[in-house]
């Protein structure tokens, strides 16, 4: 009798999956249609309206806004490769990334710039928290100074020279020039409209100048048109963004993916005497160490500290005290530490059901979901590894 | 199989042969799969006093594990480092799963007809690669024949196997192995490329030599 109870519990948890499967394939098909949406999707795609309604759910960045925000990267490569596959770009809201929404929204703009930490585990999703920020950001006009991942200035520059005028500094023109022309795609449309101007005449060089007045579009230009000149440009740039920003004429969101690699003890740049030097002693760090204080308003900093921004014998802690050190942590203190964690078992099934859904798992035996919960330890990027090969 | 007939095939046959086995004859195989324990419940409850032999060390009953799969990897494998062979071979049915997919999301009409399933397209590729004959050199005479031979099954998966893993690793030094991997699977899978071709060359040769078969046993 028991057994035949087993085998009937057994066939009936087959039927069930079947259905669910069958489900499935059907909500494939309908987004398409624009018809019925499935339980782990939300049609709010507007950042700025999501609430714990939608936690665990996937919105979808519409393909002009996100080559518009993240064409220079911020999305880590792997997950630009899954959009590509699936054919649309889904984001899920989770909860890192709505405690600071709520905080944006109910922040005070006209008192000192609120920063914000995001830490956490490896592969936990601050860089995809960051770019769920990133987005609302983009549809509420701010301008967006946005770094993808900064320990790439510290670990593989294009190209490192002798900066002009300041001696023993280090200049990286051609990732300034690349972080210029990244601004410019993220914010072209917002500086037409807003047609800030610069507040002083900056002097390049003897016949290049750009004067008083002249808008920040063409401060940009003029730094992406002669690369000699992108780090100053930059850090004239940011400088007029503060001074425009706390003149109340646009609002700024600061947002900087790796920060800790501004604090990192060495880079892997060398100076003329072979030596390696510190981050400090690049033009590049500066602007964004200033943008970084609380001496202006107008605007908010989204930061995120990552064990992977620094290099071997520095990675023992997630913790933004330790990732930071003292000198960091003394420059960004206070600031609001929020805790980007692994998924939780609703987000887990979520993520799985989208899956499911889009035919990246094929393979269904019963209890698999345990079985990925086990091995990835609900670690999104575990997951991501794990499930490339069923 | 039911358990009867593999008691009774292990005792009967090859009795006095002597099996490179630390098990007796006797001894039956062990069932891993926990749904194949489950289907055959009551046939189970009469192993109670049959001997089994310990499950492999690398048997399991995941999502991860299939056996087709498993040997594949065995034959990548380099100097025991089978670790690196699961992540090549992943990748690969990663690979395999991005082309698909894309193939699924811009095809018009029949969705079905796409298969996604990475593991599903290795198999169908080994069955397509799979040689039924192959010819071994037989001197007869002081000359040497190509004669055709019939070969087991096991090892037509073998040969199909190693041909596709030889067809991919001819490739140029640029190319990953997975990548090249995954274009040859595909490709064996829907009865293309070299690795299809090389089979029925074979079987071409197997078929031209027809006349010097009999030097098989004369």
């Amino acid at each position: 009798m028991k057994m035949i109870r087993n085998r009937l519990a057994v066939q009936l948890q087959r039927h069930v999956l079947q259905m669910s499967m069958s489900t499935n394939a059907a909500a494939a098909a309908a987004p398409a249609e624009g018809a019925a949406i499935s339980e782990f999707r939300t049609a709010v795609t507007n950042p700025g309206e999501h609430s714990a309604l939608q936690v665990a759910k996937f919105y979808t960045i519409p393909a002009e806004q996100k080559k518009q925000i993240f064409a220079g990267g911020g999305l880590p490569k792997q997950y630009e490769q899954q959009i590509k596959t699936f054919t649309e770009a889904c984001l899920m809201v989770r909860n890192p990334a709505l405690e600071v929404l709520e905080y944006i929204k109910k922040a005070d703009l006209s008192k000192p710039v609120v920063r914000y930490l995001l830490y956490g585990e490896n592969g936990t999703g601050k860089t995809l928290t960051m770019a769920h920020v990133l987005h609302y950001g983009a549809l509420n006009d701010f301008l967006l100074v946005h770094v993808p991942w900064a320990p790439n200035w510290m670990k593989r520059p294009k190209e490192a020279s002798n900066a002009a005028g300041q001696e023993g500094m280090i200049d990286l023109p051609f990732d300034a020039a690349a972080w210029l022309v990244h601004f410019k795609g993220q914010n072209s449309k917002l500086l037409q409209r807003l047609e800030l101007k610069t507040s002083k005449e900056y002097v390049w060089s003897k016949r290049e100048s750009t004067p008083a007045g002249s808008t920040l579009l063409e401060l940009v230009e003029h730094g992406i048109a002669r690369i000699k000149y992108a780090s100053e440009t930059t850090a004239a740039l940011i400088s007029e963004l503060k001074l425009l920003s706390t003149a109340g004429k646009c609002k700024v969101m600061v947002a900087i993916d790796g920060y800790n690699a501004f604090f990192h003890p060495v880079t892997r740049i060398f100076s003329d005497n072979k030596q390696r030097v510190t981050p400090d002693k690049i033009t590049l760090t500066h602007p964004f160490l200033n943008i970084t204080r609380y001496d202006w308003t107008n605007g908010v900093c989204i930061l995120s500290v990552d064990k992977i921004a620094m290099t071997e014998g520095h990675m023992d802690s997630y913790m933004p005290r330790y990732l930071l050190g003292t000198e960091g942590f003394e420059h960004l203190d206070p600031f609001v530490p929020i805790h980007v964690e692994n998924y939780s078992d609703k987000e887990f099934h979520s993520y799985i059901s989208y899956y499911l859904d889009r035919h990246w798992i094929n393979k269904t035996p019963q209890g698999f979901e345990e079985q990925l919960k086990f091995m990835s330890n609900k670690n999104p990027y575990a997951l991501m590894q794990l499930v490339r090969a069923l | 199989m039911s358990f009867l007939t593999r008691i009774v095939g292990k005792s009967t046959s090859f009795s006095g042969i002597r099996l490179m086995s630390v098990y007796p004859q006797h001894y039956v195989e062990p069932i891993v799969q926990k749904d194949k324990q489950i289907e055959q419940k009551d046939e189970l409850t009469k192993l109670h006093h049959i001997p089994i032999k310990a499950a492999l060390n690398k048997s399991s009953d995941t999502v991860f594990h299939d056996d087709t799969k498993e040997k594949l990897l065995n034959y990548i494998t380099k100097k025991g480092n089978s670790a690196l062979a699961r992540t090549l071979l992943s990748k690969a049915f990663e690979l395999i799963k991005r082309t698909q997919t894309e193939r699924l999301n811009l095809a018009k009409g029949d969705k079905d007809k796409v298969i996604t399933n990475a593991e599903v397209l290795l198999k169908q590729a080994v069955e397509n690669c799979r040689p039924l004959l192959q010819v071994t050199a037989i001197k007869r005479g002081g000359v040497t024949y190509q004669v055709p031979v019939p070969i087991t099954t096991k090892r037509s998966y073998f040969l199909a196997m190693k041909w596709l893993l030889e067809a991919a690793r001819e490739k140029e030094r640029k190319v990953s192995l997975p990548e090249k991997l995954a274009w040859e699977i595909l490709d064996a899978a829907h009865g293309q490329g070299r690795v299809v071709k090389r089979k029925d060359d074979l079987h071409r040769q197997c078929e031209a030599n027809r006349a010097y078969a009999h030097y098989r046993w004369s």
